[in-house]
C-alpha cells in the first residue's frame, strides 16, 4: 500500500499543450492564438483605438500561423489573423531564405515584419507584459496619407481626434489617422537581417512607411528601414532604429507638384530601444522620433514638418511561477504650430499629447493560458475626453 | 451574434486547454502490491535478477518549434527532438524498495543549444536536479506541474540552479524564453526503472525471484499504457521484456 498512489500521480500526464502541429513529415508546423480581451465600451475617448472600429481593450482576435520548411535554407510563412470575428486577412506571408547555411544571415520577402524598433515583432498576447499597447505603436494621430490639412487651422481643429480625421484636400471621407509605427499591420517588400552573437542588424526596402504599411504602393516611394542592435551583456540589448520612406498619396503630391514643386513628403523616425532581463525581472523601453513632411498648401502654412516624440518604459516581475505584475509609463508628445482661428494663434502642439500609464497582473493557468487585468489611465491635452480610465481582462490561450 | 460565437470558441479552448494532452487512465485496481514475502536482497547475496528488453517507439522527432512569422530570420538550427525515449518501471516491487535516496543525490539536466538535454529524465524521488545553462543567452526553466511548480528566473552561461523533486509524478519542464525547449522530468518512487538508450533498449538490475508488473511511459503513449507480467525465478535473468508504442 506504500506506494499505491505514488503512480497515479506519475501516470497523469502534466496539463499542458502538444505544441504546434507539425505534418508532411515535420516540414509543415502550424500554431494558433486565441485571445478575448473584455472591456467596457468606448464611444468618447478613445484613446485605444487601432482604428475606427477596433478598440485594443476589447477585442476577440484569432491568429493562425504557419511555416513551410521544404529545405533547411528555404521556409514560408504566414499568420493570418480575424479581429472581431471579421474576415481572416493575411498578416503575414513571405519566403525567408538562408543563403549561406553557416551564417546567420537571412533574406525575406512578401508581407514581412518590421525591421525598426521592437514592439511590432512582439505584439502577441503572449508576449506581451500587459493587454494596451505603446502609445507609438497604437495611438492615433491626426496624420493620414491619402488626405492632409489645407492649413494649420485644418490641423488644429483634429487636435486629439486621430480616430476619425477629415482633411479639405485629398479624401474627403472621415477616417483614421496613423499612430507613429503600426503594429497591426505589416508592410511589403524585402529585408535582409544578419543575428550575430553580440551583433545584430536588418535592413528592409518596403512599399509603405512604418505608419502606413502597403501591400499595393500608393506613392511609387519606397521606404528604407534598418536597425542594429548590440548585446553587450547576456540579457541585455541595446538597439537603434531608422526609417525614411514616401508617405503621401500620389493622388495629392501630384495635385501639388505643379503650384508647389517636387517635394519629398516623407515619414523619418529614428528609435533608440533597451531590454533588460535578470532573475525575475524585463525591463523594457524604446524611445521614437518620427516626422511627417506635408504640402504647405495654404495660410497659416503647417511650415515645418510634423515632430513627434514618444517613449515608454515597461516592467515585469514574476512573483510565482504562476503569477506576475507589470507597469508601463508612456508618453507621447508633438511638435509646435502656429493657426489663426485656434489657440490664440499661439504655437501648440499640433496634435494633443497624451500620457499613459497601464498596472496589470496576470496568472498562468496553464503554460499557454493566461489570464491578465489592467487598468490603464490616459491623460489628453486636448479632444473631447482630456482623461479616462479603462479596466481590461483578457484571456489568451496559444498552441 | 459574434459576441456569442467569440465567448463559444474562447470557452472551448479554454476547456481544450485544461485537458491533458497526453494521459494515461489507469484501472482503479491497477496497482498490484509488493508481492508477498518478497524482500531485497541483503547486500552480496546471489539471488538478484535482471529484467531487459526493448521499448519500440514508431513515432518520428519533432522539432517543436512554432512558426515564427515575427521573426528576422532562421534562428539557430536546432536537432530534433527525441521522443523515443522512454522509462520502463516495475508498478510492483519488492519490499525495501523505498529505501531513502541520499539526500545530496544529483541529476543533471543541461540547457544546449536551445534544448534541454537530456530530453527524458527519470530520477527517484528525493533528487535534485541541476539545470546548468551552457548556451550564450539567457534560459529561464519553469514548470507548472502539479508535481512540482518552480520557477527559476533568467540565469546567463555558467550558472546553474538546482531544484529537488521530492513526489513521484511527471514534470514537463519549459524554458519561459525558448517556447520550442520543453523536456520531462519522471519521478519515481522507488530505484525499480531504466530509461531506454538509443536502440530503445532497457535494463532494471537487483530484482529478486518474485513475479512483477512493468509498465513503460512515453510521451506519445494516449490512454492505457502498456504493461507486462513478468516472472523471475530463481535462475535470474529475465530477457525480452518488449513494448511496441505507435
Amino acid at each position: 500500500m506504500l506506494a499505491t498512489g505514488w503512480l497515479t500521480a506519475c501516470l497523469v500526464m502534466q496539463v499542458l499543450p502538444a505544441g504546434p502541429i507539425e505534418t508532411g513529415r515535420g516540414t509543415v508546423t502550424i500554431s494558433g492564438e486565441i485571445t478575448a480581451t473584455a472591456g467596457e465600451k468606448d464611444q468618447s475617448a478613445y484613446f485605444n483605438f487601432t482604428d475606427y472600429e477596433h478598440n485594443a481593450l476589447r477585442m476577440f482576435r484569432l491568429s493562425v500561423s504557419g511555416m513551410w520548411r521544404p529545405s533547411p535554407r528555404f521556409a514560408f510563412l504566414t499568420e493570418v489573423r480575424s479581429e472581431n470575428v471579421e474576415r481572416m486577412i493575411p498578416y503575414a506571408l513571405y519566403v525567408r531564405v538562408r543563403p549561406w547555411m553557416s551564417r546567420p544571415f537571412d533574406i525575406q520577402a512578401g508581407r514581412i515584419p518590421p525591421v525598426f524598433g521592437t514592439f511590432a515583432r512582439r505584439s502577441y498576447g503572449t508576449d506581451n507584459a500587459l493587454i494596451g499597447y505603446p502609445l507609438a505603436y497604437q495611438y492615433l494621430t491626426s496624420v493620414r496619407p491619402d488626405a492632409v490639412p489645407a492649413n494649420a487651422d485644418d490641423l488644429l481643429m483634429m487636435r486629439g481626434r486621430g480616430w476619425r480625421v477629415t482633411y479639405p484636400v485629398g479624401n474627403k471621407t472621415p477616417g483614421p489617422g496613423v499612430p507613429i509605427v503600426t503594429a497591426y499591420r505589416w508592410d511589403t517588400g524585402v529585408e535582409a537581417s544578419y543575428a550575430g552573437e553580440t551583433v545584430e542588424g536588418a535592413f528592409s526596402v518596403t512599399s509603405g512607411t512604418l505608419s502606413n504599411p502597403r501591400v499595393d504602393d500608393d506613392n511609387d516611394g519606397r521606404q528604407l528601414a534598418g536597425r542594429v542592435a548590440w548585446h553587450p551583456a547576456i540579457g541585455l540589448t541595446l538597439g537603434a532604429s531608422g526609417a525614411r520612406g514616401a508617405f503621401v498619396d500620389r493622388a495629392i503630391v501630384d495635385a501639388y507638384e505643379a503650384p508647389l514643386g517636387p517635394h519629398d513628403y516623407t515619414q523619418d523616425a529614428i528609435g533608440v530601444d533597451g531590454e533588460y532581463s535578470r532573475g525575475y525581472w524585463l525591463v523594457r523601453g524604446e524611445a521614437i522620433f518620427s516626422r511627417w513632411a506635408l504640402p504647405k498648401i495654404n495660410m497659416p502654412f503647417i511650415d515645418r514638418p510634423l515632430d513627434a516624440r514618444t517613449a515608454y518604459v515597461e516592467a515585469r516581475y514574476r512573483f510565482t511561477p504562476r503569477l506576475f505584475a507589470a507597469l508601463r509609463a508612456d508618453t507621447l508628445g508633438f511638435s509646435k504650430i502656429s493657426g489663426q482661428r485656434f489657440f490664440g494663434g499661439q504655437p501648440t502642439p499640433w496634435d494633443a499629447p497624451v500620457t499613459r500609464v497601464e498596472l496589470g497582473g496576470g496568472v498562468n493557468i496553464q503554460r499557454n493560458l493566461t489570464l491578465r487585468t489592467v487598468v490603464q489611465h490616459n491623460w489628453r491635452d486636448g479632444g473631447r475626453v482630456h482623461e479616462r480610465t479603462y479596466v481590461s481582462g483578457q484571456l489568451s490561450y496559444w498552441f | 451574434m459574434r459576441a456569442i460565437f467569440a465567448a463559444a470558441v474562447v470557452a472551448c479552448f479554454a476547456v481544450s486547454a485544461t485537458l491533458p494532452v497526453a494521459s494515461f487512465r489507469l484501472p482503479a485496481a491497477g496497482f498490484a502490491l509488493p508481492a508477498a514475502g518478497l524482500r531485497l536482497p541483503a547486500s552480496g547475496s546471489a539471488k538478484v535478477g535482471v529484467i531487459r528488453g526493448r521499448v519500440d517507439v514508431r513515432i518520428g522527432p519533432s522539432a517543436d518549434v512554432r512558426p515564427d512569422p515575427a521573426s528576422l530570420g532562421m534562428g539557430n538550427t536546432r536537432d530534433a527532438q527525441d521522443r523515443r525515449r522512454s522509462v520502463v518501471f516495475l508498478e510492483s516491487f519488492p519490499r525495501g524498495a523505498f529505501e531513502r535516496v541520499p539526500s545530496d543525490r544529483h541529476a543533471r539536466m543541461d540547457q544546449k543549444n536551445e534544448r534541454f538535454v537530456p530530453h527524458v529524465l527519470a530520477i527517484a524521488a528525493g533528487t535534485w536536479v541541476d539545470f546548468p545553462n551552457g548556451d550564450r543567452t539567457y534560459h529561464n526553466v519553469f514548470s507548472l506541474s502539479k508535481t512540482k511548480e518552480f520557477n527559476l528566473g533568467r540565469y546567463a552561461a555558467g550558472h546553474s540552479e538546482s531544484v529537488k523533486f521530492d513526489q513521484p509524478g511527471i514534470v514537463r519542464v519549459f524554458c519561459e524564453i525558448h517556447s520550442h525547449m520543453n523536456a520531462f522530468i519522471v519521478v519515481i518512487a522507488h530505484r525499480f526503472f531504466a530509461t531506454t538508450d538509443d536502440e530503445g533498449r532497457y535494463q532494471i538490475d537487483g530484482l529478486p525471484p518474485g513475479t512483477y508488473s512493468l509498465s513503460v511511459w512515453n510521451e506519445s503513449i494516449r490512454g492505457d499504457p502498456p504493461k507486462r507480467t513478468v516472472t523471475m525465478g530463481d535462475a535470474g535473468d529475465v530477457d525480452a521484456v518488449d513494448f511496441v508504442i505507435r
